[in-house]
């Protein structure tokens, strides 16, 4: 009895010890592929911010409106931003080439999973950029010409436009890295049906007298415009 | 030399038949059908009184009128002239009227007068504004007698106006480009001038041609190029400005003006970030003296909309603008609103400031400008109040001083210029 007890905790050591000559390897491979990888991420990030250093990309953001948003949205500046995204797409990867080396099952396929969603990922983030360069332009635009077209409230309109597409935006980049998606969906058709709504109902009902005065903006014969009074050249 | 796509088979043709010439008057119509006439008889009577012995041409560059411009040019009775002139052309007076080709604008249209003016080696070449009924025979002459009698490459017209007209000229474009160019231009945005073939050969190798600036702005470039490429350039009085009917609403108008002003200055910065001070431009003939009245509005309606504008802009004029000129400006808009003082220093802080953030492209440029017309309006307004019942010596002196303010803030724009690049 007492020598079945021996053998199987024997037994035991033994395969513990065997796990642990298969096992010590391979952590000490994660820790050397994670720590390798935090060094070339860290080396990827300088290199990007160098590069968009190089190529101006923070005159660009300014240029195209994208520097105010990151500020407010308390964001860093655009060539630190993509840094550390570079960052941790890198880092991460790595990670999960070092978890899937320990050869737990249920983490088996992680690293598969990762690199599917990296794609989608990047491309919601383009999308992200994209959308909002489109609506600071559109925003912009539609201030300056409202103001001087003399539209009542230009900031509301021009801030309406933003935000419209600000919207429409998020809920594509929601889209594609499938986050909620019946529920972003859904959320953003009812939003759009009923702002689209209120602004037809509030126009036709309670603003017949800012109807009427941009109608008769876009027919300057009937009333002419002040700047419009003198010869300027 | 580009001529072939230039001028037209049929042009080349009549060009062949002309030969040399002497003289080219170049006129650029689109659907002028209500004021040609005067311009072509005021041309012709200019060939028979002035010019009888020289070999004339006017080229009518019409860009596509479908008022049937082109037929009144080439249909101009004779009568209309001889029976008013004294004197007779002891040559014929060739007279073209032909379509330029690509987008209406007056830079086509100019290309083509300025490519056949090459090719007929034209020693004297006047470009005149169809859009008008002021331009008298005396007036075409003395555009031309600088560039023929007196080897001038670049006359500028001069006209007698009231001070208080054509704001855009006085409160933005002259100050601006006399403080760059160095050179006193009293008016640099006129679709008058004449030019040498010099001048000309030299205008034809640019390529400003096909740009935008080439397209709207061709008035403005042909000032700035004559003054940054050191041709010898002068200015000469010719009949009053008529006030023109004009057809492009101010918004448009303002946006090409400034832009071409703004696109000059950076095509032309290696020659006026090293120009110091303002020289007069010589005066050929003598000024027009007909008296000018006014203009009838006091500026008040310009300026009331100034403080909402400026309030509603804030974010975008945050983006162009020094925190100092900004914090200026939203002072002079809270506290004065519609009575306000928009001063000659903020004015002058004001357009560099913008014209700064045109040149490093802080947003998109055509954006720039158009935040910049809210604030133009203000300051007209401003200075239309102030001045309204001024005499036109004082408005003058105003202007004068307007310019000085300009002048004595470039080594600042230099400095900030340079450090942008």
């Amino acid at each position: 009895m007492a020598q079945m007890i021996a053998n199987a905790v024997s037994q035991a050591g033994t395969n513990f010890l065997e796990s642990l000559a298969v096992f010590l390897p391979r952590v000490f491979t994660t820790l050397a592929i994670i720590i390798v990888g935090w060094l070339i991420a860290m080396l990827m990030r300088t290199l990007v911010r160098v590069l968009a250093g190089w190529v101006r990309i923070n005159v660009a953001a300014e240029r195209f409106g994208v520097a105010p948003l990151l500020r407010t949205a308390d964001l860093p500046p655009a060539d630190a931003l993509l840094g550390a995204i570079i960052f941790w797409l890198v880092w991460l990867g790595f990670l999960f080439s070092g978890i899937d080396v320990l050869g737990f099952t249920s983490l088996e396929g992680l690293l598969v999973s990762f690199w599917a969603f990296v794609p989608r990922l990047m491309l919601a983030v383009a999308i992200l950029v994209v959308g909002f360069v489109v609506a600071n332009f559109a925003w912009r635009a539609t201030l300056l010409a409202a103001v001087n077209a003399r539209v009542p409230s230009p900031r509301l309109l021009s801030g309406g436009v933003r935000w419209l597409i600000l919207i429409l935006t998020g809920a594509m980049a929601l889209e594609q890295i499938a986050v909620a998606r019946t529920v972003v969906l859904t959320a953003f058709a009812i939003a759009f049906g009923a702002l689209s709504l209120a602004v037809a109902i509030a126009f036709g009902i309670g603003g017949g007298g800012i109807a009427k005065r941009i109608l008769e903006h876009q027919f300057p014969e009937q009333r002419g415009s002040s700047a419009d009074e003198i010869s300027h050249l | 030399m580009a001529q072939d796509s230039v001028l037209s088979d049929e042009l080349l043709h009549h060009l062949m038949a002309v030969g040399h010439v002497d003289v080219l008057v170049g006129v650029p119509t689109l659907n002028n059908a209500g004021t040609i006439r005067p311009v072509v008889k005021a041309v012709h009577q200019a060939f028979s009184r002035y010019f009888p012995r020289d070999r004339t041409v006017l080229i009518n560059s019409d860009g596509g009128s479908e008022d049937g411009t082109p037929n009144l040019v080439r249909n101009a009775s004779a009568d209309d002239t001889e029976t008013v002139t004294v004197s007779h052309s002891l040559r014929t007076i060739h007279r073209i009227s032909t379509p330029y080709h690509g987008v209406p604008g007056k830079g086509n249209a100019l290309r083509q007068i300025m490519t056949a003016a090459d090719l007929t080696q034209a020693r004297a070449v006047a470009v005149l504004n169809a859009d008008v009924t002021g331009i008298t025979a005396e007036g075409v002459a003395s555009l031309i007698r600088p560039v023929r009698d007196q080897q001038y490459d670049y006359v500028a017209p001069v006209y007698r106006r009231h001070p208080l007209e054509g704001p855009l000229v006085t409160q933005l474009i002259r100050p601006l480009m006399r403080a760059a160019y160095g050179w006193r231009v009293r008016e640099p945005v006129a679709p008058e001038f004449a030019c040498s073939s010099r001048f000309i050969t030299h205008c034809l190798e640019q390529d400003v041609w096909e740009s935008e600036l080439g397209r709207v702005g061709i008035d403005l470039w042909v000032t700035g190029e004559a003054l940054a490429g050191g041709f010898r350039s002068c200015q000469t009085g010719i009949s009053p400005h008529p006030a023109t009917s004009s057809r492009t609403p101010f918004g448009e108008l303002f946006e090409q003006v400034v832009s071409s002003a703004f696109t000059c200055l950076e095509r032309h910065s290696a020659y006026w970030l090293f120009r110091n001070g303002a020289d007069a431009l010589p005066l050929a003939g003598p000024l027009p003296t007909s008296t000018v009245e006014a203009p009838a509005t006091d500026g008040s309606r310009l300026t009331e909309a100034f403080a909402r504008d400026v309030q509603n802009l804030r974010s975008v004029l945050e983006s162009i603008l020094s925190e100092e000129t900004l914090a200026s400006l939203l002072r002079v808009a809270e506290t004065q609103g519609s009575h306000l003082r928009y001063s000659d220093e903020l004015w002058v802080s004001t357009v560099y400031e913008f014209l700064l953030a045109y040149q490093r492209g802080v947003m998109r440029r055509e954006h720039i400008v158009q935040a910049l017309a809210p604030l133009y309006l203000g300051r007209t307004g401003s200075f239309l109040r102030q001045f309204s019942s001024a005499l036109e010596k004082d408005v003058e002196e105003a202007l004068e001083s307007l310019c000085l303010h300009f002048e004595r803030a470039k080594p600042d724009l230099i400095q900030r210029w340079n450090s942008a690049r």
